[in-house]
């Protein structure tokens, strides 16, 4: 061997020799080993974090749809215009240069270097200034400035091919180059269709200028149903609790209000990540894009809402004035879904995906319009008159009043004295009343009465089994559960006017969904449910096995045991106060469609001062077998029979419609 | 090959020949490896570039390999010991030049180490190590006796620090240290009595030792001898030591350890690719490192060449560029064995120690078992100057092989 031939034979200065470099040799070997093989995947690690920079890709947002599987909000691709930054380098550097001669030229130097013998021996003998160099400021500033007027001269030719006006400030790339190197700067953020035509027929030659399809929210609808549905908002990070890490996250949507708020985890799906390979300076390598986990499609929706009632019950709701606030809402009275619900005025998600404009903005911001707030679930109101209903069942319940009873007839003054400065008005004039014309009639006085020898602790208990003054439990955040008094807070000397005030709908608050859930409750028999707004989740990957998330229909939240007889009598009242010429409620008759309602116009005092009204109509049809109950709430109406009777009347018909067309093709969903 | 006549049996001695194979075929191994790995690290940025295939790093290496090797045929029809002449001459010619550097010599990166001679430049202190060679192998082959005498070892020690001193001043200490470890082999093995190279050994190492002491703790006022700040900075990198000085504010701290990430960013990025490299490596041509420009493209392809070669070939790759460098060494250390005369002797192991010190130094540097200097990789890193000395160095051994005792 040549090695041990060396360090064996031979005199000793060439063994030593020998030995030394064999010692130096092995040392060598020996760190290399413990670098490479023991360390390897440490420093591979190190290469690693310090070449590829992961990004969070969003997943496709689930649809959601009406109970007939018509989407109410879908997804649409969107063009984007966006400069690849690393495309761009050998630009950025002869205009870095460009610039770094302009700039010396200004400051009158010389960027020469001495070429020849002589000038190197001149420049060294004459002590001429040195070559000139520039502080790492400057040539930050340098490269800064030549980023910015690369890009910025490729903005002017996009603006001259699609006549457009777009302008992206030295701050903007500045700012985007700090975070996101890596990723393509976004010059325009919707294209239209023709203008992707014009990029594509002329072939992109802009240089690093590309088209990127990216998916984004689409409510083809516009405001309809626009406070259930919510809206979502663009974001970068949906979830700050998502616990995983990101170097740089895409554009994702975050629900904000309503169902896109409520099931947005659902809706949201699994993001998933890819890998870009990135160079010391930290731009995009060419090909070095790897999708390292596809995202999961979030699920899709599938609501108990009916498209084209949610729509008639909208248009009927316009019929008011145009720009009326109020709310209405559909419950199937059989197993408590909501099959249409509005709030007006509405107005349009769509607005919100890219950033909201400021005008739309403070249009929306609008004190009294409030066209952002829930009225049908977030509004709670005075019921009125319309809780003459939960009156009269209480009565009966206690026995206060009795079918019997009802037949008697009662002398009301047009008023109703409680001691000696308390009176409470009257729209019905003075006469004698049974239960059926004092209920048609909307008598105050008749109620009262039967309120006080009621007492106000048992009229309480029954609105509380109806759970009134409690949430609905609906899943969506903008609800609220109105104000029920409670029984033993209310001072003795005060009792009196309470139950008073009481028996006609005035001391206590609920929301048009609640009256909705009671007026079910009253048509049904007593069944209160717990109201359904999602029927079921189901997978968004079209090749799922999995089952769709059934949500189970017809959940009683509690029964109330309502007689026969009571309830006869009620429904029959109910009828009676549309289908008579002078009940309140006449309004909102449909033929062939027997509406049992009752009218409400709460007044709101300030003071003793009346400073709004509140118009309501409260129903459920048909009376002989009750499928729909119907509650329309107008805010600052004139009456609930003049104002929303009608709209009542409007969206009975559709059901009728509906339910006959449904019929005729064949019973597809009655 | 010659064929044995079975009925006549040649003697029982080794074939003489006039190359030593193993010699020339590592030398040829390495001359692969190099053209391969100076493609592998810069082919991509040059066909970005657009580079004429003559401005190619590989091509020109190739071209510097094809000119050693005839300049080497060219030495060997001349003995050694005429060469060995006229050794002298070049000994005073390399000082002129080296002294020329300072009129004439390009500045890059801020040391002055290149005259150019129209369109190519050239390192005088790579021709300066050879000509140091020759000539102290010269002054050393007199009767050993005589190096007894302290004023010739005086003298010889004056004949190592002229060229040492002129180099260290460019400055480039690492190029003026490799002069060290050739002079001291050569002393040895010209029979220096140990106690004179004792007592330089001793006093050379108290010497370096005080100056790194000085260098590294003293405050800079009171430095006797000044390193250029980078040179300062490298030893501080090596030795992970705070860059700001003793006493100095926060945001002198702060800035001083941004300036410390920013100076050992190379050895860091030099680690990360030989460390990335795993036992098999990532293949030719597969390396990130360079390719992404976290391994600066101004050195990957030459005093870091070695990172890139062990980044694509792995563990595996490094140990048989050990081979190869190892192959060479000691082809060397036996040829001096073999040596005709002295002069063959010493001259033999000074071409061993430096070869030695360059490959010991450089592969040290990318694993962080030496500090950065500029040294580089004989054959493998690209530039012509370090090329054709190395490949004359390795022809001298050639031409003292051919020369050697029984031949």
């Amino acid at each position: 061997m040549l090695v041990l031939d060396q360090i064996n034979k031979g005199d000793g200065s060439l063994r030593l020799v020998a030995w030394w470099v064999s010692a130096g040799l092995l040392v060598l070997a020996a760190g290399l080993w413990r670098i490479q093989v023991l360390q390897g995947d440490h420093y591979r690690e190190r290469q690693e974090t310090q070449s590829f920079r992961s990004v969070r890709v969003p997943a496709l947002r689930g649809r959601i749809l009406d109970r007939n599987g018509l989407p109410l909000v879908d997804n649409q691709p969107r063009y984007r215009l966006d400069v690849y930054l690393d495309e761009l380098l050998p630009q950025f550097a002869a205009e870095e240069k460009r610039l770094r001669a302009l700039h010396m030229a200004a400051r009158g130097l010389t960027n020469a270097a001495p070429v020849s013998l002589w000038e190197h021996l001149a420049a060294r003998l004459g002590r001429k200034p040195r070559r000139p160099s520039l502080s790492p400021n400057e040539r930050e500033w340098l490269r800064r400035s030549a980023r910015y007027a690369v890009v910025s001269n490729i903005i002017v030719q996009v603006n001259q091919r699609l006549a457009m006006q777009v302008t992206k400030t030295e701050e903007d790339l500045f700012r985007h180059w700090q975070q996101q190197r890596a990723l393509p700067f976004p010059l325009v953020n919707r294209l239209a269709p023709a203008q992707v035509a014009i990029l594509t027929e002329q072939g992109s030659s802009i240089p690093g200028v590309e088209i990127d399809l990216v998916p984004s929210r689409l409510y083809p609808h516009g405001p309809l149903a626009a406070h259930v549905l919510g809206y979502v908002k663009a974001t970068e990070d949906p979830d700050p609790a998502e616990d995983r890490d990101f170097d740089y996250r895409l554009r994702d949507y975050r629900g904000e209000i309503g169902l896109e708020a409520a099931y947005d985890r659902s809706l949201r799906g699994v993001a998933g990540a890819k890998s870009i390979l990135i160079n010391s300076s930290g731009y995009r390598h060419r090909q070095g894009e790897v999708l390292i986990e596809a995202p999961v499609p979030g699920d899709h929706l599938v609501t108990t809402l009916d498209l084209h009632l949610q729509r008639a019950v909208e248009k009927s709701l316009a019929l008011v004035s145009g720009d009326e606030r109020g709310a209405a809402v559909v419950v199937d009275v059989r197993n408590g879904d909501i099959l249409a619900m509005a709030s007006a005025p509405s107005f349009d998600p769509n607005g919100w995906i890219d950033g909201i404009r400021r005008a739309d903005y403070e249009r929306l911001l609008d004190p009294k319009m409030r066209p952002m707030f829930n009225r049908a679930t977030y509004g709670s109101y005075n019921p009125g008159s319309t809780f003459k209903v939960v009156t009269a069942l209480a009565c009966l319940d206690a026995g206060v009043l009795t079918p019997a009873s009802a037949l008697e007839r009662m002398h009301t003054l047009g008023y109703y004295r409680l001691g000696r400065n308390h009176v409470i008005d009257d729209t019905a004039p003075a006469g004698d009343y049974d239960f059926n014309r004092a209920f048609i009639k909307s008598s105050n006085a008749y109620f009262i009465d039967h309120g006080l020898r009621l007492g106000i602790g048992p009229l309480l208990a029954y609105a509380r089994r109806l759970h009134l003054g409690e949430k609905t439990g609906l899943r969506i955040q903008e609800e609220t559960s109105g104000i029920l008094p409670e029984a033993s807070e209310i001072p003795q000397a005060l009792a009196a006017g309470k139950t008073a005030n009481l028996s006609i709908g005035q001391e206590l608050t609920v929301t048009p969904l609640q009256l909705a859930l009671v007026f079910a409750a009253v048509a049904n028999g007593g069944s209160v449910w717990w109201p359904r707004l999602v029927d079921r989740i189901e997978p968004g990957e079209a090749l799922s096995t999995e089952p769709p998330q059934q949500v189970r229909p017809g959940q009683v939240r509690s029964r109330i045991d309502i007689p026969r007889a009571h309830l006869a009598l009620v429904h029959a009242a109910m009828r009676d106060d549309v289908a008579l010429d002078d009940g309140t409620g006449r309004a909102a008759r449909v033929p062939g469609f027997a509406v049992c309602g009752k009218t409400g116009t709460a007044e709101v005092k300030s003071g003793r001062k009346l400073v709004d009204r509140i118009t309501w109509f409260a129903s459920f049809a048909p009376f002989e077998s009750p499928r729909y109950a119907v509650v329309v709430m107008v805010e600052s109406g004139g009456s609930g029979g003049r104002t929303c009777a009608p709209v009542a009347q409007r969206i009975y018909e559709h059901l009728r419609d509906r339910e006959r067309g449904a019929l005729s093709l064949g019973g597809m969903n009655p | 090959m010659n064929v044995a006549m079975p009925a006549l049996p040649l003697p029982n001695v080794p074939r003489e020949r006039l190359v030593d194979r193993s010699l020339w075929l590592a030398v040829l191994g390495l001359m692969l490896v190099g053209v391969a790995f100076i493609f592998s690290a810069t082919g991509a940025a040059e066909s970005l570039r657009g580079a004429a295939w003559f401005d190619r790093l590989a091509v020109r290496q190739a071209i510097a390999y094809g000119l050693g090797i005839g300049l080497v045929a060219g030495s060997c029809l001349v003995d050694y010991s005429r060469l060995a002449r006229w050794s002298l001459v070049a000994y005073w010619l390399s000082i002129v030049l080296l002294v020329a550097v300072y009129v004439v010599g390009v500045e890059r990166l801020g040391a002055k180490r290149w005259i150019a001679l129209g369109p190519v430049q050239f390192q005088p202190s790579e021709f300066a190590k050879l000509a140091f060679l020759f000539a102290f192998a010269n002054f050393l082959s007199r009767p050993q006796g005589e190096l007894a005498s302290p004023a010739i070892f005086a003298k010889a020690l004056g004949m190592a620090f002229l060229p040492f001193a002129l180099v260290l001043k460019q400055p480039d200490l690492g190029s003026a240290l490799v002069f060290m470890p050739s002079a001291v082999v050569m002393l040895l093995v010209a029979g220096v009595p140990g106690r004179l190279l004792g007592r330089f050994l001793g006093g050379a190492a108290l010497l370096v030792l005080l100056v790194l002491l000085q260098v590294l703790f003293l405050p800079p006022r009171w430095r006797l001898i000044k390193l250029e700040d980078y040179q300062r900075h490298r030893l501080l990198v090596y030795f992970n030591m705070d860059f700001a000085d003793p006493g100095a504010s926060e945001a002198q701290r702060a800035a001083a350890r941004t300036e410390k990430a920013n100076k050992s960013y190379n050895v860091d990025q030099a680690l990360i690719s030989v460390g990335s490299g795993g036992l098999w490596g990532k293949g030719w041509q597969q390396g990130t490192q360079g390719a992404l420009g976290y391994l600066p493209r101004a050195v990957a392809h030459n005093d870091f060449i070695f990172s890139v070669i062990a980044e694509e070939t792995g563990f595996a790759g490094s140990l048989l560029v050990l081979g190869l460098y190892g192959t060479v060494l000691f082809s060397g250390v036996k040829i001096a064995g073999q040596a005709r005369d002295r002069l063959g002797r010493i001259l033999a192991s000074g071409v061993v120690a430096l070869l030695f010190t360059h490959v010991f130094v450089n592969i040290g540097m990318n694993i962080r078992l030496m500090p950065v200097t500029g040294i580089p990789l004989p054959l493998l890193s690209a530039g012509g100057t370090s090329v054709v000395c190395s490949l004359l160095a390795i022809g001298v051994l050639q031409n003292i092989h051919q020369n050697r005792k029984n031949y």
